[in-house]
């Protein structure tokens, strides 16, 4: 062995880890200190610019709301069998709020409630079919927000043509924000044609193929529609990217106000059909600090988003009728999902 | 004999040490703590017996999925369709598990996961038949049934298989029956007892028997195998029917192991790790072993890792890359070490993809 | 070809237009939607395929398409957003696609790593690093490539829209499908190229620097991937987000095997595929079968498997001899 090239070897070796002590003395220890709020995604990120985003951001909210201090940490989910194991990396770790985002935690987050009656916990778009003291299922009506979408975009299309590009028909609140949508343009608008596609793939992509996305936002434009809903992680947003290149045309985003969280799209967002996640997550934070939690299903807010740039275009006349539409969703006289 | 033993591990050993190195790089460029997410990672994996079960929880399909790839490189075809053949083996699984009750265990679950298998063979023997017969790439056509699949277990957990139990609305099946499921001795899943046997069958078969000599006489000249009188057709399309088998029967034993059902979405992935996994031991059925614990070991320690360093878990594909292309490329890390070159090394496979 | 094959190929451009029109006079918007979808879809794929062809043509197997297709549209993004230029973004994703190029030739040619497994490390490792650097706060401030009008060529009907009225990076793919063409059966490059995938051994003994020219061709054809990367963020989306290639690359795989390794006929393999998976949109679109997506989105891929073992039975597709293969010098 020449020992120029072992002396090279030791050498390396020996940076590596000097380097590698030299910052391990910050011994991370996740929430430790002070009230401690976890939050577990699906599988998704916390900067995936849709809901897992969203949530995040209500739980550092929740946490900088409370009076007390509070630290707010996250493990992103990368399979869902590690559910049950995430959740409990946050028990071990002695937190007092732990938020789980998505349907697809639901049975895992019950099961550590049931086990663990003292800590908090909070399931977005998780129902809860028999209430557990120390959960609450953050719920939303989509098809509402769908609904006034739909009834604001009927007003305004001028070939009469509508369209959404969605996710998957295997996640209920797509389907809802799907009908709502459809029902509320034929609600301001008889004549109108709603034209809607879903993700012919997978679960896997259907929430991350903005070039599937695009293409389809395109070939919705190429036949007439001036108005499209991008609702579906990623995919959607390939949506409205597309439409913001095309003159004239509008698109309407979803979950938040995806006037922040898309800025390629400012020329044509025109507003969103928005679930309000992150209000509903710090109020449920708040409420877990102060004690005054119910278990159960807990109803947040949906809405839509400013219009911003398209105030001028959305008329009195229009903005009376969404008036009437929202008048009429709250008090139940429409429904935004018949059948 | 221990002196070949060593130089064997050397360099897979190596490999794994200079991945890791250089994933420390990329912690520290995001200003955390190397020895931090490597301490959390190992203990996410090993540290107790729950993270040991869920290692070898990881490591069972990745297992299955290497073989299945493995096994088809030795008759010098290219599989990537495990993760289409895992997918129909593990909702076929799914639905004898909890469709049929009233069995006593000893046939219901062998029945659930010959479903599995079955399926399994029959996803990848379309490909090999239509290799045998017309001559279609068994490349295109895994990657067309790895879409189909997908959507045709989608459409059955979200549709005539759905779970109705309360009001359930997630895309999956009812739960097995007991009678159905596999169950886990301490920290061991009987799981991964049963992908040791049949890795070590895979082994038995392709070195031992007949059947395995003309598979790899296939794999190592097509047409000398045929001039020799091997039914050349008839062992690329069975070489393709069993590699979908090992496959279906990984996700046989994920749904009636470890999830207990099947659920759309939840096995994404893991056929196409077996690709590396494949890649990692070299094609050996044995190999796939060790390559699977290491890989099912970071998985399981991901979490934690990003739960106490705040190191984001994609981190162990970058290392995953490091380390398949230091196993792959043994001159580099000869070259540091100082070893002798052992031209047994050096491996082909992608010597089968030029062959139709 | 020969003069059977080619009387088929008239064949059946001749009732692709007759069938193309008679649509067109019936719904005019709806088929030239479907029509204009079919283009997009397809050049991505080309593009790939284009870079597996040529480094398959000299006998190194490219499976790391994927991850190629996926760093290089991370890189054309971040350089865009960072310089506010679709350009120097565009020349950083065929940079990167180079440099990934590159790092193929020097693990599958320099270091005789096995062909698949160095593409398999360049798709494991492009995944983990984009994901690793992802930062959601970048974004294309100026908007993404927009469609460019030929002149009077754009006011055709039908054929206007859907070839005349593109984005850049779609002519210059266009264009690069003839460059690519000459280059592979009409240039000496281009059948040196073809000798050393066949017969490295005797390529080399008239001269052929086999190693050297296959190291040339695999880091070219990177770029041709790059330029897919660039597309597909800069282009067909704009912006950049996780595993947005969405298994493209594989498929390109399957469109230039299924296109025998030509331009031309990777193309309509491209075409065709870009083709179904519009009309299973449009199906979709106009409600027409009531059936569930996922059963129409298995259209393109059941299609392409009929086709591909039905034009089995009409040829054979003959890989390159020396495919996959190390070359040891004498």
């Amino acid at each position: 062995m020449a020992p120029k090239r072992r002396h090279l070897l030791a050498l390396l070796m020996v940076l590596g880890l000097v380097t590698a002590a030299a910052c391990g003395s910050d011994d991370g220890g996740g929430v430790s200190g002070g009230y401690s709020i976890g939050l577990v995604t699906d599988t998704g990120k916390v900067d995936d610019k849709s809901f897992n985003q969203s949530a995040w951001e209500g739980a550092q909210q929740g946490a900088a709301d409370i009076p007390a201090s509070a630290t707010a940490s996250y493990i992103e989910t990368e399979e869902s069998k590690d559910y049950a194991n995430n959740i409990q990396l946050f028990l071990d770790d002695g937190a007092k709020v732990i938020v789980t985002v998505g349907f697809g935690l639901g049975e895992a987050t019950i099961e550590a409630a049931k086990a663990n009656p003292d800590v908090m916990f909070i399931g977005v778009d998780q129902w809860q079919d028999d209430a557990l003291p120390n959960l609450a299922g953050l719920m939303f009506p989509e098809a509402t927000a769908g609904f006034m979408a739909g009834a604001l975009a009927g007003m305004l299309t001028e070939t009469d043509i509508v369209g959404a590009v969605l996710g998957t028909d295997l996640v209920p609140p797509v389907v809802f924000f799907k009908e709502g949508w459809e029902n509320g343009a034929r609600y301001t608008n008889p004549d109108v044609q709603t034209i809607s596609t879903y993700h012919p793939g997978g679960l896997d992509v259907a929430f991350g193929d903005p070039e599937w996305g695009a293409t389809t936002a395109r070939q919705a434009l190429d036949q007439g529609a001036d108005i499209i809903f991008g609702a579906g992680g990623a995919t959607g947003n390939g949506a409205l990217i597309e439409v913001a290149g095309e003159a004239g045309a509008l698109c309407v985003g979803v979950d938040s106000d995806q006037w922040f969280t898309v800025p390629e799209a400012h020329p044509c967002l025109v507003t969103s059909a928005m679930k309000l996640i992150d209000v509903g997550v710090a109020e449920l934070i708040g409420q877990a600090y102060a004690g005054t939690m119910q278990g159960g299903n807990f109803f947040g807010e949906v809405g839509l988003a400013p219009f911003h740039d398209f105030d001028g275009i959305v008329t009195d006349e229009m903005r009376a009728t969404l008036d009437d539409v929202m008048a009429g969703l709250a008090d139940g006289s429409i429904n935004p999902m018949p059948e | 004999m221990s002196r070949s033993l060593l130089r064997t591990v050397a360099t897979p050993l190596a490999a794994v040490v200079f991945g890791l190195l250089i994933g420390a790089v990329l912690i520290l460029s995001q200003n955390a703590s190397p020895i931090t997410a490597y301490s959390a990672l190992v203990v996410g994996g090993l540290g107790d017996a729950d993270s040991l079960l869920r290692t070898l929880q990881k490591a069972t399909p990745l297992i299955f999925g290497g073989l299945a790839v493995a096994f088809a490189f030795k008759a010098g075809m290219f599989n990537i369709g495990g993760q289409g053949q895992l997918l129909v083996g593990a909702v076929f699984a799914a639905g004898v598990g909890f469709g049929v009750d009233g069995l006593p265990m000893v046939v219901h679950l062998p029945a659930a996961l010959v479903a599995g298998a079955l399926a399994g063979a029959v996803w990848g023997g379309i490909a090999g038949a239509l290799k045998a017969t017309t001559g279609a790439h068994e490349v295109i056509v895994t990657i067309m049934l790895n879409f189909v699949a997908g959507n045709l277990t989608d459409w059955l957990s979200a549709n005539p298989w759905k779970d109705n139990s309360g009001n359930n609305i997630v895309a999956r099946t009812p739960l097995v029956e007991d009678s159905a499921t596999i169950p886990t001795l301490g920290a061991v899943p009987v799981g991964f007892v049963l992908a040791l046997v049949v890795a070590a069958a895979c082994w038995f078969v392709l070195e031992r028997t007949t059947y395995g000599f003309e598979v790899r006489s296939v794999g190592h000249n097509r047409n000398a195998a045929q001039y020799s009188g091997i039914k050349v057709g008839w062992i690329m399309a069975s070489t393709m029917a069993v590699a979908g088998m090992l496959a279906g029967l990984g996700g046989a034993v994920e749904s009636l192991g470890v999830d207990g059902r099947f659920e759309a979405g939840v096995n994404v992935g893991l056929g196409f790790e077996g690709i590396t996994i494949a890649l990692l031991a070299r094609a050996n059925p044995l190999g796939v072993i060790p390559a699977a614990l290491l890989v099912g070991l970071m998985e399981a320690g991901a979490s934690r890792m990003q739960f106490k360093a705040g190191v984001a878990p994609e981190l162990i594909d970058v290392i995953q890359a490091l380390i398949l292309f230091f196993v792959a490329a043994p001159i580099i890390i000869r070259w540091v070490l100082r070893m002798r070159a052992d031209n047994s090394e050096q491996l082909q496979l992608g010597a089968g993809w030029g062959r139709s | 070809m020969t003069t059977r094959q080619k009387q088929m190929l008239y064949v059946g451009a001749t009732l692709i237009v007759v069938i193309a029109w008679t649509f067109y006079t019936a719904d005019g918007p709806q088929t030239t939607a479907v029509l204009a979808g079919t283009v997009r879809a397809a050049t991505l794929l080309v593009l790939g395929a284009m870079c597996g062809m040529i480094g398959e043509r000299s006998g190194v197997v490219n499976i790391g398409i994927e991850g190629q297709f996926l760093l290089s549209a991370f890189a054309a993004f971040t350089i865009a957003s960072m310089t506010g230029s679709l350009f120097l973004g565009t020349v950083a994703g065929v940079g990167m696609g180079l440099i990934m190029g590159w790092m193929l030739a020097a693990m599958a040619v320099g270091l005789k790593v096995d062909q698949i497994i160095a593409g398999t490390v360049l798709n494991i490792a492009a995944l983990g690093l984009t994901s690793f650097f992802y930062d959601r706060s970048r974004s294309l401030g100026m908007g993404k490539y927009t469609n460019i009008d030929l002149g009077p060529l754009a006011d055709i009907p039908l054929v206007g829209t859907v070839f005349f009225s593109r984005p850049p990076l779609t002519y210059l793919t266009m264009v690069l499908l003839v460059v690519v063409h000459v280059a592979l059966f009409r240039s000496v490059w281009g059948m040196r190229t073809r000798a050393i995938g066949e017969h490295p051994g005797a390529a080399d003994t008239v001269g052929i620097d086999v190693l050297k020219l296959r190291y040339f061709n695999v880091t070219i054809a990177g770029g041709l991937a790059g330029l897919g990367g660039s597309y597909l963020a800069l282009e067909a989306v704009g912006t950049f987000s996780r595993a947005m290639s969405g298994g493209r690359g594989f498929l390109a795989l399957a469109v230039m095997i299924f296109g025998r390794r030509t331009p031309f006929g990777a193309y309509a393999a491209a075409l065709f595929f870009g083709f179904t998976t519009a009309l299973q949109n449009q199906f979709q679109l106009n409600s027409t079968f009531d059936i569930p997506p996922q059963f129409v989105g298995m259209l393109p891929f059941v299609v392409t498997i009929i086709v591909v073992a039905l034009s089995g039975l009409i040829g054979s597709m003959r890989d390159p001899a020396a495919l996959g293969q190390v070359y040891e010098k004498g």
